[in-house]
């Protein structure tokens, strides 16, 4: 890994603005992403974890700029492209891309395989009309689909066909940098594993970075270069994968961590689970300082009052806690 | 549903299956649907050669062949004035049809257009839309039409007499053309708030599909996700609110002209023979029976067709 950072994102804010109450009378903010930084080296993958509503998904849109972000920067070759408008982004989504979740609904219907595969490669015009048909056929050999599905239509696909597919789409526009927004959550676990492979040998491939939003830690494990743990908007913990895994630092990527089975029964039988009370609070209202701290084992004083500085706590270790000592001056 | 055929079978070699086909494999094989096919394109080809399937002109009279009984030389024998009752039931799926075919045609126009403006821009347009689809939709239609008949007709038909008798142009001759402009009129003034509705609520919701965030992801422009994304996903549930809205201008233009506000005779419509029939029905049954069935047979048609393209064009809406 070269470690040149592909995209810095600094201070990033994303608050929704909601109506609520029967006749949206009441008006109200989802504090859906709060002051996130951190960077995404070249050739990395990096993955961000996190329960339900936390924010990664979010952090994966916000940064391609499909939602607004409400403040903050995305630099991207020395380019701030959150404050771009559709039509200076455009030479930037062609490098940025993302595959989605559920692969039955990012695929329009009414297209063939081919037709979606070749759109984007039209648009961004990457080949002529008559290179199109070769470079479709490579780009489905590239996520191992035969040729001859590009004249199907997605509702003869399977799930993992046509994740194969939104993979090759994402591809096709010759990407640096591809957020992958929980793209094997929906698929069967052997197909996970099945995507997962192919994710990795297109990395091998063509230089790519991932940004992965998962939370599936087993899988997270297996794939991450480094890993981002994210609590209600904010990011808790960030750092390589064998430091997060064997080092956590933050209480709540300890209790994350805790929640893992274990394959070896011995171990799972020894294991020590913390197990956190009360659900996750409201992005409606998030807790004041540390939006942590009413769930949190150790919390302080403190931790309700001030929001914890996302600070290295050890090389390349950053952590954004009260309760951590580590690395402070004196 | 979705087939995945094993690679190396014959599955390789069939043809692609695009949804519409699908749609049409699907709407072949329900028999109501097929049935309501046949007798629309029947009765539209009737509507289209109407002139060269009569034996008789639709006017002429025969004075001495009144109120005959269905016979070979007239198969749906004759009225009260010796006319060819076939040639008139023929005459009146013309009608039928341009008024249905015009009606919805100016409803689709409308409410599509405000349909998807509203659905797509929202905010402030969108309560426009929806406050103006409302008020229409709480107009009584049958009133409407009588109160444009009874305020209207009069004047419009009185000026193009006097027109007439002043420059004997012959575009003023026809009154007839006022009796559709203000059927087609008043029919299309009140029948788009569905297709509004329907264009609104389909745009909204493909809007928020996740194959319209990924077109924005792979940075195509609006106006190639609105043509290739948005209309080509809303066309389904349009087609079938077209086909059920046919056979219901249908239903309206000869209720209409039953009442006497619609077509008037001596032009026919299907309406206004029923109401001519229905005065003699003890006597000369036919009279009423030939409009009558054929009516019920066009309204049973297109809403077969309705419900069979619904299906097949909606699958996961069936059972």
């Amino acid at each position: 890994m070269g470690a040149q950072p592909l995209m810095r994102i600094e201070n990033l804010v994303k608050h929704f603005h909601v109506r609520l109450g029967a006749f949206g009378e009441r008006a109200a903010t989802v504090h859906a992403l709060d002051d996130v930084n951190f960077d995404i080296l070249e050739g990395e993958t990096l993955s961000l974890v996190g329960e339900s509503g936390c924010g990664k998904s979010t952090t994966g849109f916000t940064l391609l700029n499909l939602h607004r972000a409400t403040e903050g920067k995305v630099i991207y070759q020395g380019k701030n492209i959150v404050e771009l408008d559709e039509k200076a982004m455009r030479p930037y989504r062609r490098q940025l891309q993302i595959v989605f979740q559920d692969p039955y609904s990012t695929l329009n219907p009414r297209m063939t395989i081919g037709e979606a595969v070749g759109e984007p490669i039209l648009f961004h015009k990457l080949a002529t009309k008559a290179e199109l048909k070769d470079r479709i056929a490579t780009l489905l050999a590239d996520v191992g689909l035969p040729p001859r599905f590009a004249s199907r239509y997605p509702h003869e696909l399977s799930g993992g066909q046509r994740q194969r597919v939104a993979i090759a789409r994402a591809l096709a526009c010759q990407p640096k940098f591809i957020v992958c927004d929980e793209a094997i959550s929906a698929l069967d676990v052997s197909v996970q594993a099945q995507i997962i492979n192919l994710l990795l040998d297109l990395q091998q491939k063509y230089g790519l970075t991932y940004l992965f939003i998962a939370h599936d830690l087993a899988v997270v494990r297996h794939i991450s270069d480094r890993v981002g743990v994210m609590y209600l908007g904010r990011l808790a913990e960030l750092a390589t994968r064998e430091e997060l895994f064997e080092h956590p630092l933050h209480p709540y990527t300890k209790a994350l961590l805790s929640a893992v089975p274990e394959a070896d029964p011995a171990h799972e039988r020894s294991r020590q689970r913390q197990i956190l009370q009360g659900d996750v609070p409201s992005p409606l209202s998030p807790p004041s300082g540390c939006r942590f701290h009413t769930r949190c084992p150790i919390a302080m004083e403190i931790c309700g009052k001030v929001v914890p500085e996302w600070r290295e706590a050890r090389a390349g270790h950053m952590v954004a806690c009260h309760a951590v000592t580590e690395g402070l001056p004196g | 549903m979705s087939v995945v055929p094993m690679p190396g079978t014959a599955a390789e070699i069939e043809p692609p299956v695009s949804l519409w086909r699908d749609a049409w494999h699907r709407l072949r094989r329900n028999k109501l649907a097929v049935f309501g096919l046949v007798v629309v394109v029947i009765l539209a080809f009737t509507a289209l050669f109407g002139p060269y399937l009569t034996p008789y002109d639709f006017l002429s009279q025969d004075l001495n062949s009144r109120n005959l009984a269905p016979s070979l030389s007239h198969l749906f024998g004759t009225d009260d004035l010796g006319r060819d009752v076939f040639s008139r039931v023929v005459y009146g799926t013309r009608t039928a049809f341009l008024v249905a075919i015009v009606v919805t045609f100016i409803a689709v126009v409308i409410g599509v257009t405000l349909g998807a403006l509203a659905g797509f821009f929202g905010g402030w347009l969108d309560r426009i839309v929806m406050w103006l689809t409302d008020m229409t939709m709480s107009i009584p239609n049958l009133l409407l039409v009588v109160v444009i008949n009874a305020s209207l007709k009069s004047p419009i038909t009185s000026w193009m007499e006097s027109r007439y008798l002043a420059t004997l142009n012959p575009v003023y001759r026809e009154t007839i053309w006022v009796d559709f402009l203000l059927v087609f009129g008043s029919m299309a003034l009140i029948s788009w708030p569905p297709y509004a509705r329907l264009v609104r609520a389909q745009v909204l919701s493909i809007r928020s599909r996740p194959y319209i965030t990924a077109a924005q992801a792979l940075g195509l422009t609006n106006r190639i996700i609105l043509m290739r994304y948005v209309v080509p996903n809303a066309l389904g549930p349009l087609i079938v609110a077209v086909s059920a809205g046919l056979g219901t201008a249908m239903v309206l233009e000869s209720a209409f002209s039953f009442l006497g506000v619609g077509v008037n005779p001596p032009t026919p419509s299907w309406g206004n023979m029923i109401s001519d029939g229905l005065r003699v029905w003890q006597h000369y049954p036919h009279l009423l029976a030939a409009p009558a069935a054929v009516l019920g047979l066009a309204s049973v048609a297109f809403s077969f067709l309705g419900d069979g393209l619904n299906d097949a064009l909606n699958p996961r809406g069936a059972k």
